[in-house]
Formats: C-alpha cells, sequence, structure tokens
C-alpha cells in the first residue's frame, strides 16, 4: 500500500466541508506558512521537495515560482488551471469535488509565497457543478479567517474567484487560459513574453494545476525533503492517476511513483486488470496527448526491464519505444479495440480543438481526420498512410502552442506500432467494417538482443 | 539602440538590438516568406511561413515575432524550412475554395505568391471544398469566405488601426470564420465605419470592392503602415 498525501482523507465523512476538513488537521500548511515562515521560505520548501507540475508539461514547480518577476508596485497572480479537458483525464475534478478545501488550501499557502493577494481558478465550463462546491468551501474559508483582508493577523491579504471556462480544450493552454480570463477568446500568445513576466492583465502570473497547487499542502505541512524521499529520482511524492478504458475498477488512484505499470494495470489495489477477462492490447498512460504504446512496450522498456509507473520511467525509450506521463490520464484498450477507429476518434478531437490561429494546426488537423476517416471506413490508399506521417511531421514543432504537437504524436505514435493494422485497413476495405484487427502480435514479448 | 551582431544564411549583419528577425532581413534584402505579417500591425506569428532556424533552438521560430539577439545564428534557407513551408501553402489552397482563374486578386495576390515562391506546381491532398458563403451585402465591399486565409490582417487593421472593431473570429479549428459584429451581415454592421482599410489590408481576394471583376484588383496593403507612421508623426 502507497503513501497517499493528497486522498488519504478522501473518504472521511463529510470532508467536503470546513469543519470536518479543519478537525481532520485542514489548514496547517496556512498557519505554518503564514505565522513561521517567509514567502522565500516556502518556495524554498517546494523547490526542495523536488515536486514537478501535474498538468502535463512535469516542469519544476518551485523553478516555475522563482522565475515570477517581481518589479515594485505591481500585482501578480497565482493562477490556478483547473480546466482539465484533456480526454482521459479527470484528477482534478476528483480532487476539487470531494475534498475542496485542500484546493483552497494550498492556493491560500501558494499565493503567500509568490506574493500575490488575488488567485483565480479557472474551471473548466462542463464541470457545471464544481464551481458551487469551490465557491462554498471559499465563502466557509474567508468565514473563518482564511481568506480575506489581514489573515490570521499577518497583515496578508488574498482573496479567490472562481471563474467558468470559456468551454475548450485550447484554454487550458496556460496563456489562452489567461486571454480567456481576461475575457477574450481563448488564442495562445506567442512565448515569449513567459506568463511568469507578462501573464494576467500584462502582470507577472503563475499557472499551476489544480493538484500541483494540492500538493503544496503536505509539502509544507512534512517538508519538502520528506515529500521527495517518496517516489523515485526526479518523479518524486505521489501522482494521481485518472484510470479509465476496459479495466476492471476504473477511477483516480494516487500512487507513489514507485510501482511498476503492469502492477497499476493487474492489481486490486488499482486497476484490478482488464475488464471481462480480455487480453490488454495498448494503452496511453498519460492522456490523450501522449504516445500510445502497445501491450508488450508498456509493460517492458526495450531494453527489458519493467517500466516503472513514473515519469523517467513512462518516458524511457523516448518516443521511439516510450511514451509519457503527461496529465495522468491512463487510458486501457483491450484486444477488441480498433487502433485506426481509435486514433481518428483522437484527430477528430484534435480539429475540432485546435483554435484555428496557426495555419499548420489549423489545417494539419482537419486534414489528419479525413485521412483517419477514410482508412477507418475502408476508403483509404496505403500512400495515405505515408501522407498522414508526413502532415504530422509538419505540424509538430511549427505552431504557436503544443495543442498541434500533442494532435501529432499520438497519430505518430498509432502509425509507429501498429502499421500493420492500418495498412490491413486498406487491403481489407470490407472487412475492416465488420472486424477488429484483435491483439495481432502487439502483446508477444519484445525481443531484447542479448549482447555477445 | 546598442548594435548587435547576427549572422543570417552564413552573412555578418550588424543590426540595431530589440528589431525582430523578419525586420533585419527586410533592410537587407534577405528573403522571407509571409503572410500574416502586414507592417502596422501587432504580429501574432500564425500563418508560419516567415520561419527560421536559429543555432541551438530546436524547434523553427516565427521570424516575425522572434526578436535579434547577440550572436544569434539564424537561417532561413534550410531544405527543413522549405518542406514545411511548402506543405503549409499546399493545404491553405487546399482548405478552402480557391479557383485563381476567376478570383479577382488574380495575378496580384500574396497567396499565390507564396504559392510561386514555394515552388508550387500541384497539391497533394485532396481538397476539402468546405461550404463558405459570400457576403455582398455592403455597399462598396464582398467578404468572401472561400478565399479567406485566416490571418486575421482584417481583424487587427480595424481593431488596431481603424478602432472600429468590425471584424472578429468565431469557431475553432478549420470551422473558423472572420465575422462582422456578431455574425450578422457586413452590410448591417454597426461598428464599420466604411474606411476600406481591411480591403487593402486584406492578401487574398476574400475582402474587395464591388466594381472590380476578375483579375482587376489593386490593393495597397503598405499604406497601414504608412499610416501608423504618420499618425506617429502627429504625436
Ligand atoms: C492544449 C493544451 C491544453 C492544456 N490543458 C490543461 C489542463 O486542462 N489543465 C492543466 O492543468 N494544464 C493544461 N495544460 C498545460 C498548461 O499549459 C500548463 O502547462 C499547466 O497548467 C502548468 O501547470 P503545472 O506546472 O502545475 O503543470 C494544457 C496545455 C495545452 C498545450
Ligand atoms: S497550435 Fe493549434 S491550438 Fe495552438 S495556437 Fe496554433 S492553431 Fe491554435
Ligand atoms: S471598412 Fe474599415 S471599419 Fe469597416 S470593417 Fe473594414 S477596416 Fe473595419
Ligand atoms: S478576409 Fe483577408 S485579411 Fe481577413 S483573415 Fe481572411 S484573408 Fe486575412
Ligand atoms: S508572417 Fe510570420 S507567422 Fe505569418
Amino acid at each position: 500500500m502507497g503513501r497517499k498525501l493528497l486522498l488519504e482523507k478522501a473518504h472521511v465523512e463529510g470532508i467536503r466541508y470546513y469543519d470536518v476538513y479543519r478537525r481532520e488537521g485542514g489548514y496547517r500548511s496556512v498557519e505554518k506558512a503564514l505565522k513561521s515562515m517567509t514567502p522565500d521560505e516556502v518556495t524554498e520548501e517546494v523547490k526542495k521537495s523536488g515536486l514537478r507540475g501535474r498538468g502535463g508539461a512535469g516542469f519544476p514547480t518551485g523553478m516555475k515560482w522563482s522565475f515570477l518577476a517581481k518589479p515594485e508596485g505591481v500585482p501578480r497572480y497565482l493562477v490556478v488551471n483547473a480546466d482539465e479537458s484533456e480526454p482521459g483525464t479527470f484528477k482534478d475534478r476528483y480532487l476539487m469535488e470531494f475534498i475542496p478545501h485542500i484546493l483552497i488550501e494550498g492556493i491560500i499557502t501558494s499565493s503567500y509565497a509568490l506574493g500575490a493577494n488575488s488567485a483565480y481558478i479557472y474551471i473548466r465550463g462542463e464541470y457545471a457543478w464544481i464551481p458551487d462546491i469551490l465557491e462554498q468551501a471559499i465563502a466557509e474559508a474567508k468565514n473563518n479567517g482564511w481568506l480575506g483582508k489581514n489573515i490570521l493577523g499577518t497583515g496578508y491579504n488574498l482573496e479567490v474567484y472562481v471563474q467558468r471556462g470559456g468551454g475548450a480544450y485550447i484554454c487550458g493552454e496556460e496563456t489562452a487560459l489567461i486571454e480567456s480570463l481576461e475575457g477574450k477568446r481563448g488564442n495562445p500568445r506567442i512565448k515569449p513574453p513567459f506568463p511568469a513576466v507578462k501573464g494576467l492583465w500584462d502582470c507577472p502570473t503563475v499557472v499551476n494545476n489544480v493538484e500541483t497547487i494540492a500538493a503544496v499542502v503536505p509539502i509544507i505541512n512534512n517538508g519538502g525533503d520528506d515529500y521527495a524521499k517518496i517516489g523515485v529520482g526526479r518523479s518524486t511524492g505521489t501522482k494521481l492517476m485518472s484510470a479509465c478504458g476496459n479495466i476492471n475498477k476504473p477511477g483516480v488512484y494516487e500512487i507513489d511513483m514507485t510501482i511498476s505499470v503492469e502492477e497499476f494495470i493487474f492489481s486490486d489495489e488499482y486497476c484490478g486488470g482488464i475488464a471481462n477477462g480480455k487480453r490488454l492490447k495498448a494503452c496511453i498512460p498519460g492522456g490523450s496527448s501522449v504516445p500510445i504504446l502497445p501491450a508488450n512496450l508498456l509493460l517492458k522498456t526495450a531494453k527489458g526491464e519493467q517500466r516503472m509507473m513514473h515519469y523517467e520511467g513512462l518516458s524511457d525509450g523516448g518516443f521511439a519505444t516510450g511514451s509519457m506521463m503527461g496529465s495522468g490520464g491512463f487510458i486501457v484498450l483491450d484486444e477488441d479495440q480498433c487502433i485506426v477507429k481509435h486514433t481518428y476518434t483522437l484527430a477528430r478531437f484534435y480539429r475540432h480543438e485546435s483554435c484555428g490561429q496557426c495555419s499548420p494546426c489549423r489545417e494539419g488537423t482537419g486534414w489528419m481526420e479525413k485521412i483517419l476517416w477514410r482508412l477507418e471506413n475502408g476508403q483509404g490508399k496505403l500512400s495515405d498512410i505515408d501522407l498522414l506521417v508526413d502532415i504530422q511531421s509538419k505540424i509538430e514543432g511549427n505552431t504557436i502552442c503544443p495543442l498541434g504537437d500533442a494532435a501529432a504524436w499520438p497519430v505518430a505514435a498509432a502509425i509507429r506500432h501498429f502499421r500493420d493494422e492500418f495498412e490491413w485497413h486498406v487491403n481489407n476495405p470490407k472487412e475492416c467494417l465488420q472486424r477488429n484487427y484483435g491483439l495481432a502480435h502487439y502483446a508477444d514479448p519484445i525481443h531484447v538482443p542479448t549482447p555477445a | 539602440m546598442p548594435i548587435i551582431t547576427v549572422y543570417i544564411n552564413g552573412q555578418k549583419i550588424l543590426t540595431e538590438s530589440g528589431v525582430t528577425i523578419l525586420e533585419v532581413c527586410k533592410a537587407n534584402n534577405i528573403p522571407m516568406l509571409t503572410l500574416c505579417h502586414l507592417k502596422g500591425l501587432h504580429d501574432i506569428g500564425a500563418c508560419r511561413l516567415c520561419l527560421v532556424e536559429i543555432e541551438g533552438v530546436n524547434r523553427l521560430l516565427s521570424g516575425c515575432t522572434t526578436q535579434v539577439a547577440d550572436n544569434m545564428i539564424i537561417r532561413t534557407d534550410t531544405d527543413r524550412i522549405k518542406r514545411y513551408q511548402r506543405i503549409t501553402v499546399e493545404l491553405f489552397f487546399a482548405e478552402r475554395n480557391h479557383v485563381c482563374a476567376v478570383c479577382v486578386a488574380n495575378g496580384n495576390c500574396e497567396l499565390q505568391q507564396a504559392g510561386y515562391a514555394v515552388g508550387l506546381d500541384h497539391i497533394r491532398y485532396p481538397f476539402l471544398y468546405p461550404e463558405c458563403n459570400v457576403d455582398t451585402s455592403h455597399p462598396w465591399f464582398v467578404m468572401d469566405h472561400n478565399r479567406c486565409i485566416m490571418c486575421t490582417r482584417c481583424v487587427r487593421v480595424c481593431t488596431q488601426v481603424e478602432g472600429a472593431g468590425n471584424w472578429g473570429v468565431m469557431n475553432r479549428g478549420h470551422d473558423v470564420r472572420i465575422i462582422s459584429d456578431f455574425n450578422t451581415p457586413w452590410g448591417e454592421s454597426i461598428t464599420c465605419t466604411d474606411c476600406g482599410k481591411c480591403v487593402h489590408a486584406c492578401p487574398t481576394g476574400a475582402i474587395w470592392p464591388k466594381a472590380v471583376a476578375q483579375g482587376q484588383l489593386t490593393k495597397y496593403p503598405e499604406m497601414i503602415g504608412e499610416l501608423v507612421e504618420k499618425r506617429k508623426l502627429l504625436q
């Protein structure tokens, strides 16, 4: 049983409400930080903890905080990214819905470290019922003196606002989020300047994921060193994984990044194995934007070692034979799933969600969707497969924001690992409408060359 | 501004700092393909044609939004850049319904010129043929969405130079469309001042004055930059 930090108290009756949360030890980190630490000391603890952004990119949070520009007389902002629109990712929702106070507590401590007097929670518009939960938590915190003016008599002021999202995946990209928060169309901005210098209303801003901010609470409570002890190497602390797809127990799990992928999928503590007695075909381990892996490469790395559930483990082998931790959306596909159809579904999503600003992404995502539709429906040509590779490679690395890359990678990975399945679709245009290609050799043990 | 040294395609160039790579290229007669850039408007780096490779940077950057730095080693003519440009221009043509033979801008169109510049001879991608309407409601001007490349020069000139804010963008992905006010006919706009700046700013035959026919359109996009410079003199 791994250590739990965020979901430890998630099942305590009434934890959503202030009284219970406080009784269970809530808001201690605020007391500790505001009364006995300077803002820089809080940042220092976060640095020591090795916490990495949980929103997808995995950038060290302490370092991000220390980049924040601090010109005199200019306000600074903390923006919490609760847009969570990545297909397969639903961990932030769980946190906000069941233990909203841990987020509010994290926001107070983090804002104090950053010297921000206003913080925003930008929440996905489709999470229609959660703003009420958050607003109630904010009101409770305020009534008990944790928010507002002169918090705990320390002279520190903070207000937290909840903003409903504009209803687009792209509004989760930090600069698009800022534009949307300012009331504009959510088009990503050109970087640099980075938000740390010019963010919300052109003021220095830190954008962090919900889980990242919540993790600040145990870090301050137990110390950065204690947090850094959990996990392996540069993957410190615990990570929420939202598991879904063809598994027996879909849900949100907190892992301490010491377990293997195999254990995560098959142990009863987590996903509980593949549903309906089927076999594992493939998996997207970190939300729809990261490369898909066939079963054999998922469970073992190309070197033949067990693949571990942490940042380095999942990306072992680079894009050729690895994937990414991403935002922790773990999507499992069993032997009955069609990779071409699945890739088409993702391509359709990215076409729909591209903001349409830069031409390679706007045009390319439309194209990929169209060609994948043809392949899926038995109207494709063999040359289409290379055309797809060609288009995706010209989107990747030539766009304003990473959505272009995120749209290209799943297609590239699907063709890289499942090319025979695409070819089967072309060569069997009728059959592919009736049945799936199945497991083929994707679960075979990988051949590891033995050194002479 | 301090003077710095940059190297573009192997050529050593002295330039002021604080300017973009595109500006340096223009000043030194180094060709650079652009579509969304128009002097006088804020650059957004959207068309991704003005690509540059900078030593030590993995991604391709847009020259119109990247500022020069001392000792920057820049290339604008690599094969990689040419491949990217070609595919982007091809997809521009395949994205909407460009029939140059009947277009008012034929022979005087920046998209066509980009096609020549990348050596386009045919388009490898089947055309998408989206349904696009033509708005003829304005008394003098026409907006033909079939020819729009979403460079948003019209949007920016109307907001940033004319200050009217008639044009906007709706939808996402390749469903994006330029809209007048809140997606109402241009002729019914309550913000448009009929100034005609968007007509000149538009790089293609998407916005044009009513009295012209095939191939007759002449535009004067430099006017926007000149106007902005003249206004500075007045300040
Ligand atoms: C298209 C796109 C969508 C994104 N959506 C989200 C999101 O829904 N939630 C999130 O936390 N980060 C999202 N991100 C990542 C953010 O841009 C940003 O990196 C993150 O909020 C930083 O927080 P972190 O350092 O705590 O991870 C998205 C990025 C891109 C490019
Ligand atoms: S990459 Fe796509 S989503 Fe990102 S700015 Fe460009 S068009 Fe918009
Ligand atoms: S004519 Fe002038 S005011 Fe009217 S839309 Fe064009 S730029 Fe804007
Ligand atoms: S109408 Fe013309 S200026 Fe406006 S976005 Fe389209 S091509 Fe560009
Ligand atoms: S001119 Fe630079 S991106 Fe369009």
